[in-house]
């Protein structure tokens, strides 16, 4: 099944590769992530796979943050990783809240700890679970270099 | 001459965060007309205990201590998901009686998992005898578990390359005991939840989600099984010895209340034949690794495990950029997205099932916020070393 879904987005992909234990990683571009999810839906169908995890990491030696969508296509016993990479500076996304509601919690926490904004999500604020002193010093806690 | 106007009245109740119904810090703001709830928000934030920064900040080793406190209920499940997230990055295969006697635990821990939320539920529909018959059954459980860890809640049982303890034969036939004695008990209270009139009353029809709405909401685990989606972490990843020991997926279609109620008491059965499959088919062997010959320093590199916690998909994602410490530890407990995604499921319901509705998702919420010590008189943070508080912990 991973070398399909590969191919699924042979236009979209960077690159892909494996993550240990064999969950396969497309890396496409930010600004392209809205049309992958769209394209995947038609080509796998909308019931054979849901959001599991969004995860954001931070590298500030490279100037980089790191988003990586973890979908479980379980109706095909796979797991896909859209990787996407976005400018530390100014970490903007778009939201694909309308077209996965289930990406809400995790776009919502991600903002909070890490301050990638996802352009179009009307819900994001500080404090979600970040506490007020921290939120309103402006810090998110799992950049490298917030001191938290 | 005067006339009657109604208008329209949207109230705002809030629910929580420290609520009769509620056994951990949640905020739902109903906003109601009349009895029936029009929207519901749920704010969270009353609990974050900043536990992925705090796994950054200390070793692969000590992490797996860390992430068996991220939840009392289900520690043993996440310190398994974190022990093989690093045991793929370490290529390392435990032996094979330590995977059977993970999946015991973890099975064990599905087991008192189910009976407290659905003594929970039955507390939360005005039915406290059933509430107190299931925590004393629940005790059997407990002390399986104990037999089997060394601890009733906290297990602190996995390991890189195995387990941390051994079972002997007469433990073996102990827990085989319990179980059996906990398998009689759990038949009596399915008929329980079966026939009695006011947990129908109560339960059905109550929060119903469709397939769709679970599968495009995320909705993981008993809550998605519930509504027919056919998903279970166990099934399709095999991690473990799940490969081997023989299960059914649970699954209901209506997707209502009741329908999630009978998906636990469906997967209670299961876990109770699992646990006398694994103590009679137990493999020969030694389990127990030598910790002082495992690596220190970790490659470079990335890993991503699942796990079927007792309330659903949980996942880790471990990144080591080559030292003894991870880059990066991402924990998505179930919870997360069945209690912050779920706030449909209120619309249109009444105040008075709000709390069922609640309780048949099984909300864990020290598992969804995840320790910055603040001093509230000074004003001031600071972190604390684990060796203090393995000492004499923090004085405040």
């Amino acid at each position: 099944m991973g070398q399909s879904l590969v191919d699924f987005l042979k236009g979209y992909a960077i690159k892909s590769y494996v993550m240990k234990p064999g969950r396969v990683v497309v890396e496409v571009e930010a600004s392209r992530i809205r049309d992958v999810i769209v394209k995947l839906a038609e080509a796998l169908g909308r019931d054979s796979f849901y959001l599991s995890t969004i995860e954001g990491t931070d590298f500030p030696e490279r100037k980089l943050i790191r988003i990586d969508y973890f979908l479980n296509v379980f109706k095909h016993n796979a797991y896909l990783v859209l990787r996407a990479y976005l400018p530390r500076e100014k970490p903007v996304i778009p939201s694909v809240i309308d077209l996965v509601p289930g990406a809400l919690a995790g776009e919502l926490e991600t903002y909070d700890l890490l301050g990638v904004v996802f352009e179009g999500n009307p819900y994001l604020r500080r404090s979600f679970f970040v506490p007020v002193e921290v939120a309103s010093r402006g810090v998110y806690p799992l950049r490298k270099d917030s001191g938290v | 001459m005067f006339r009657v106007v109604e208008a329209t009245h949207i109230i705002e109740i809030p629910i929580g965060p420290q609520h009769p119904a509620l056994h951990e810090p949640l905020l739902l703001k109903l906003h109601a007309d009349g009895e029936r709830v029009v929207k519901v928000d749920v704010i969270t934030g009353y609990n974050h205990r900043g536990v992925e920064r705090l796994a950054e900040k200390n070793s692969f080793y000590r992490d797996i201590f860390i992430a068996g406190r991220v939840c009392g209920i289900c520690n043993t499940v996440h310190a398994d998901c974190y022990v093989r997230a690093l045991e793929y990055m370490l290529d390392v295969d435990p032996p094979p009686r330590a995977k059977y006697l993970r999946v015991l635990a973890m099975e064990l821990e599905r087991i008192h998992s189910h009976m407290i939320i659905l003594a929970v539920n039955a507390e939360l529909a005005g039915f406290d005898t059933l509430f107190m018959y299931l925590m004393k059954d629940r005790e059997y459980v407990m002390r399986a578990k104990e037999i089997l860890t060394g601890q009733r809640v906290l297990a602190d049982y996995m390991m890189v390359g195995g387990v941390r303890r051994d079972i002997d034969e007469v433990k073996r036939s102990r827990i085989l005991d319990l179980v059996r004695r906990v398998e009689e008990r759990v038949r009596y209270y399915h008929e329980v939840f079966r026939e009695d009139v006011t947990i129908n009353k109560r339960f059905r029809d109550a929060g119903r989600i469709k397939h769709v709405d679970a599968l495009a909401h995320s909705l993981v685990g008993p809550v998605a099984r519930g509504s027919g989606v056919r998903t279970d972490v166990r099934a399709q990843d095999r991690y473990d010895a799940y490969n081997e020991v023989p299960f059914n997926v649970v699954t209901e279609d209506y997707g209502d209340s009741y329908a999630r109620v009978m998906v636990r008491l469906g997967e209670l059965h299961e876990s109770i034949s699992m646990v006398k499959y694994i103590l009679t088919h137990l493999p020969q062997g030694n389990p127990v690794p030598d910790e002082r010959k495992l690596p220190r320093r970790f490659p470079e590199g990335e890993s991503y495990a699942v796990a079927e916690a007792p309330r659903g998909e949980l996942t880790y994602y471990v990144c080591s950029s080559g030292g003894d410490k991870p880059y990066r530890v991402k924990i998505r407990t179930p919870s997360f997205n069945n209690i912050v995604n779920s706030a449909f499921a209120y619309v249109d319901q009444m105040i008075a099932d709000v709390p069922i509705i609640l309780g048949s998702f099984d909300p864990c919420i020290s598992c969804m916020e995840r320790a910055v010590v603040t001093d509230l008189r000074r004003g001031d943070k600071y972190q604390v070393p684990l060796k203090k508080l393995a000492v004499g912990g923090v004085r405040m």
